[in-house]
């Protein structure tokens, strides 16, 4: 009899011990952690459901087929995605309507020689082979170089051919990016 | 998540240890035990979609000879993923090398607004362009050190952070040799290239590798046998970077230096 309660005793305090473990587990482990690992597995659909922001080229054929045949015929710039000097897609399409009487948000694009320079600056770490000049006055022929719309005098970046003229449409100052213009500082020394 | 409705009630008599007697416990426990198994297969079946990670096994490739150094990349990266400013999850770094003195390296705010004239007295006898980002080692440290599982590896070929379980303790920052975890002031969490887990799930290729315009970065499948990055790694002298410490980097460059690293 006596042993029998002993027996009782331990069996209870397993019984505890069990109960208060998996207790822990269920309130303290969050759903699907250990599903495939010592991770949360819901996570994975997580980070897969993030949205989508460059749309890639393709992406802006459907509206301007113009530009695109463009960039199609000039070969030089083909391989140069819209989104790198335009920005993302989803600025533009899925944007704030600012004014009113546009439908989408307007391309953060830098007008100026800056964006230009981003590829041709002449750098020595770049491949010889690239195209790069000098960015001065001489070469813009004394125009300034912080002026909208400076290179594309001569240049039209979609085919990069050369132009007689200047086209007369885009005007619109839109320069966006000049405000994250910040202090360069460095990741690694 | 069916289960939690049945399994919170019972949970809650557990509360009272006051008046609890043994039959109420015994009862309360096989609730408890009962709903937990539903909750846990409800989970798993709440997660699966059409998208197979086990028919994946993603590689990157970064051909040195062809980088411009025009900081794209880092600028899609920014946006793509929402990177704050001074951050990077990938950057380009400058090499000037020259045999008497080594390699001096800068990247001027990781690259992101491009690179100004070589700001150095260094005569360099050779200069490139290096992109860097999370490698997404196989035996990573990272996330042996992770006390929580918020770093974890994926089956197809990833090291990714869970923000919600992530605790910002910053070990796995120390512990990456490649510098690229870091604390995301926003989130307070651990953050790193996904690879853009977002768009590569759905066919796309990482926003960096969308907006190269010189081909120097390329993502590939290694279980797709037509896949090119996969051809170029069979057939190119690729390297990984830092080699000897063992993190098996699913990130290969062509044509690197001896400085690289």
């Amino acid at each position: 009899m006596e042993r029998a309660r002993h027996v009782l005793r331990v069996g209870v305090l397993l019984l505890l011990l069990v109960s208060g473990v998996t207790a822990a587990r269920v309130l303290m482990l969050p759903a699907s952690y250990g599903d495939y690992g010592a991770y949360r597995y819901d996570n994975v659909a997580e980070q897969r459901n993030k949205p989508v922001i460059h749309g890639g080229a393709k992406s802006c054929q459907g509206c301007h087929e113009k530009q695109w045949n463009l960039r199609e015929d000039g070969e030089a710039h083909l391989k140069v995605s819209c989104e790198v000097c335009h920005g993302p897609l989803a600025i533009h399409a899925t944007g704030p309507d600012k004014d009113k009487d546009k439908k989408i948000a307007d391309m953060p694009i830098d007008k100026t020689a800056k964006l230009c320079a981003l590829c041709h600056r002449r750098l020595e770490s770049r491949p010889a082979a690239f195209p790069q000049i000098n960015f001065d006055e001489k070469h813009t022929k004394g125009e300034k170089l912080d002026q909208p719309g400076v290179c594309k005098k001569c240049h039209d970046p979609h085919t990069t051919m050369f132009e007689e003229e200047a086209k007369p449409e885009d005007k619109d100052e839109k320069a966006e990016e000049k405000k994250d213009e910040k202090k360069p500082e460095e990741k690694k020394p | 998540m069916n289960g939690e409705d049945g399994a919170s009630a019972p949970q809650e008599q557990t509360y009272t240890f006051d008046e609890l007697n043994r039959r109420d416990l015994l009862k309360g426990t096989l609730r408890l035990a009962s709903g937990a198994v539903v909750m846990v297969a409800g989970a798993g079946a709440a997660t699966t979609t059409d998208y197979e990670w086990t028919e994946h096994k993603y590689a990157y490739l970064i051909d040195i000879s062809k980088c411009i150094g025009c900081g794209s990349c880092v600028r899609a990266c920014a946006a793509e993923n929402h990177v704050p400013k001074g951050f990077f999850r990938t950057w380009v770094e400058r090499y000037l090398v020259s045999h008497d003195h080594g390699a001096y390296v800068d990247s001027p705010n990781g690259g992101r607004e491009g690179f100004p004239p070589v700001d150095t007295n260094v005569k360099p006898t050779k200069s490139f362009f290096v992109p860097k980002m999370c490698n997404h080692c196989t035996a990573t440290p990272c996330i042996q050190v992770c006390p929580v599982g918020a770093s974890y590896g994926t089956k197809d070929g990833l090291v990714l952070v869970d923000d919600k379980r992530c605790i910002g303790c910053g070990y796995c920052v120390q512990a990456c040799p490649y510098g690229s975890r870091y604390i995301n002031e926003e989130t307070g969490c651990a953050d790193k290239c996904t690879w853009c887990y977002h768009r590569i799930t759905k066919g796309l290729k990482p926003a960096c590798v969308e907006v190269c315009p010189t081909g120097t970065r390329q993502f590939g499948d290694m279980k797709n046998e037509n896949d090119p990055v996969r051809a170029q790694l069979e057939k190119e002298p690729v390297t990984i970077l830092q080699e000897h410490l063992l993190t098996e980097p699913n990130c290969f460059y062509l044509h690197a230096d001896k400085e690289v690293r």
